[in-house]
């Protein structure tokens, strides 16, 4: 009965979901090439951008992994709260930057940037395969995610198995149709049950757990010490060291995350992206709240050990609720892998259709284009989901050197965007270090190193190569033949005196330069 | 860049709150308004972030203006 109950509330919403994707194209008759389907036409306007760029990083890890994180360890889950006002600061300065570069040169992703840069495409398509390395990872992990979520919702009654194949064919589908838009209206559905069953159960859970806020915080304070400062509960690794330059790489790479730039690049103009900037940190404080429940679990559910502590928040629902809520508690957590996950197989598609298909000369011109890249999103969604299935392991090994794989790009694309100099000979070789250094104290289980983030070690040996390299000349010769201005190669501030930015738009599918 | 848009100096708060101030702030005392000190610092913090980006915002917007006038 209750199960009934709950599948029967998560499938009525399921059907919600592609239906407002469907919705979201009426009016555009499903026209329009790659650059309507991966950025929206460049027309979405603050709210939507607000609640897309909110959306996708407030994913499934935030609501029940937070929850996980703070029932297990505590403090050092603030890290999310850290790194991700960082990196609205930080993204004040990049989003309009690569907004307007962007917008003036017609490229519809970050890939897209990095060769039209170097002048170089065969850039474009490397950088694409790496940046599908480090993303795959991340869809399977809301797979398995979301399949959790469902099987849980069953009651048990849908095996994990067939919850993994719901979870990819409901976002494959509803990506295929939809494209960028259909992501963003959704996110407003999913931002308002995230909100709605967050503020519910922050204000239910002490009430009915506790003798209300007072009480519970004392209690928590009094019993709970261990898990309120760094490095928290249990023997973690996670000292001050460790939350501090985690944070600040992640609030460095955020900005140039292929995910979070497709969310810029679908902004309306550059100065819509500083407006979101100054209110999207607001949205930060909902991340308390996982945490915050993850302690109350630790009281009212005692015990649950290795992965099972992500399903702390759950347990604490099925535990307080009637089957509906458990049902609508769901429908949120779901929504939360789906919209990241939509984003992420979106930014994939885009990728590889514009950096890597687009080489080949039958596939040129934004249809075709289009066409190629919703297949790209087809095999790689089908990839997570194999690997889902074949090498649950390896893969959460690799999406722990996602972020901080991710970082390794960082010279080549904002250093390279604003400075001249940089060859492309020194930041491949800044990379190349980088990279290498980072796989191996991350598999040598080095990571942290000395208490600080691997990652931030690595950016530091790759920053250090591309200057060293670049100063002593290393294709200095190479960049000399680029004969482009400079105004045609690095980006500006984006700061424009009109209120919208002028420039010449070449979004008509020109091939690559 | 802080040259010509010294206003982005105010992005240096948030930065300051959340990193460096950190080894100063882990701790459980003082208990403010029943939060440990740790979360009641970063909590604060998400509240005094908007308004720091804010203030980098308005001085852009000043910017604009002018290049607007010069453009003119």
């Amino acid at each position: 009965m209750n199960a009934a109950v709950a599948t029967s509330v998560f499938g009525a919403f399921m059907v919600l979901t592609v239906v407002l994707g469907v919705l979201a194209l009426r009016g555009r008759g499903g026209r329009g090439g790659i650059t309507e389907w991966s950025v929206g036409g460049r027309s979405l306007g603050a709210v939507f951008i607000w609640v897309l760029m909110a959306g996708e990083s407030y994913t499934s890890f935030s609501y029940l992994g937070g929850a996980g994180w703070g029932y297990d360890f505590g403090a050092p889950v603030l890290y999310v709260v850290a790194y991700m006002s960082c990196g609205y600061a930080v993204g004040y300065v990049v989003g309009p930057m690569l907004w307007s570069y962007a917008h003036r040169h017609g490229l519809v992703g970050i890939t897209d940037m990095i060769a039209h840069r170097y002048g170089k495409p065969w850039l474009g398509a490397l950088t694409a395969v790496l940046a599908t390395v480090f993303l795959l990872p991340y869809i399977q992990l809301q797979i398995t995610g979301m399949g959790v979520v469902v099987s849980t919702i069953s009651y048990g009654t849908v095996s994990l198995n067939w919850a993994y194949f719901v979870a990819f064919a409901v976002t494959t589908v509803f990506v295929v149709v939809s494209g960028l838009r259909g992501s963003a209206w959704v996110s407003v559905l999913k931002d308002l049950l995230v909100i709605g069953t967050l503020a519910f159960l922050v204000v239910y859970v002490p009430l009915h757990y506790f003798d209300g806020y007072g009480d519970f915080l004392h209690r928590v304070v009094h019993e709970r010490t261990a898990w309120l400062t760094l490095p928290g509960h249990g023997h973690s690794t996670m000292g001050t060291a460790w939350f501090i330059s985690t944070s600040l790489m992640n609030a460095v790479t955020v900005v140039i995350f292929p995910t979070t730039v497709a969310g810029y690049l679908g902004a309306r103009s550059a100065d819509t992206l500083r407006r979101n900037a100054v209110y999207l940190p607001a949205y930060n404080l909902l991340l308390f709240v996982p945490m915050l429940l993850g302690l109350a679990a630790t009281f009212v559910v005692p015990g649950l050990a290795g992965s099972d502590s992500n399903l702390a928040l759950f347990k604490l629902v099925v535990d307080a609720l009637p089957a509906w809520a458990v049902g609508v508690v769901g429908v949120a957590a779901a929504l939360s892998s789906i919209v990241p996950m939509a984003v992420f197989m979106l930014v994939i598609g885009t990728m590889w259709g514009r950096s890597v298909l687009s080489l080949v000369p039958r596939l040129r011109g934004e249809t075709r284009q289009k066409s190629a890249a919703q297949a790209v999103v087809v095999i790689a969604g089908g990839l997570a989901l194999v690997l889902t299935y074949a090498a649950p392991n390896t893969l959460v090994r690799l999406s722990l050197i996602s972020y901080e794989g991710m970082a390794q790009l960082l010279p080549m694309v904002l250093l390279g965007l604003r400075w001249r100099r940089l060859t492309l000979g020194a930041a491949l070789g800044g990379l190349a270090v980088g990279a290498a250094l980072v796989c191996a104290l991350v598999f040598s289980g080095h990571d942290p190193v000395w208490g600080v983030n691997a990652g931030i070690v690595g950016l530091a040996a790759n920053l250090l190569v591309a200057l060293a390299l670049t100063y002593a000349g290393l294709g200095a010769a190479g960049a000399r033949a680029d004969e482009r201005p400079d105004g045609e190669v690095l980006a500006d501030d984006g700061v424009r005196g009109a209120a919208v930015p002028g420039g010449t738009e070449t979004t008509g599918g020109a091939p690559l330069a | 860049m802080f040259r010509q848009r010294p206003h982005l100096l105010w992005l240096l708060v948030p930065l300051v709150l959340f990193l460096l101030a950190v080894p100063w702030v882990n701790r459980v005392d003082p208990v403010v308004v029943g939060l440990p000190f740790l979360a009641f610092w970063l909590l604060a913090s998400v509240v005094v972030t908007p308004f720091a980006i804010w203030a980098a915002y308005s001085g852009d917007r000043r910017l604009m203006a002018r290049r607007a006038r010069e453009e003119r």
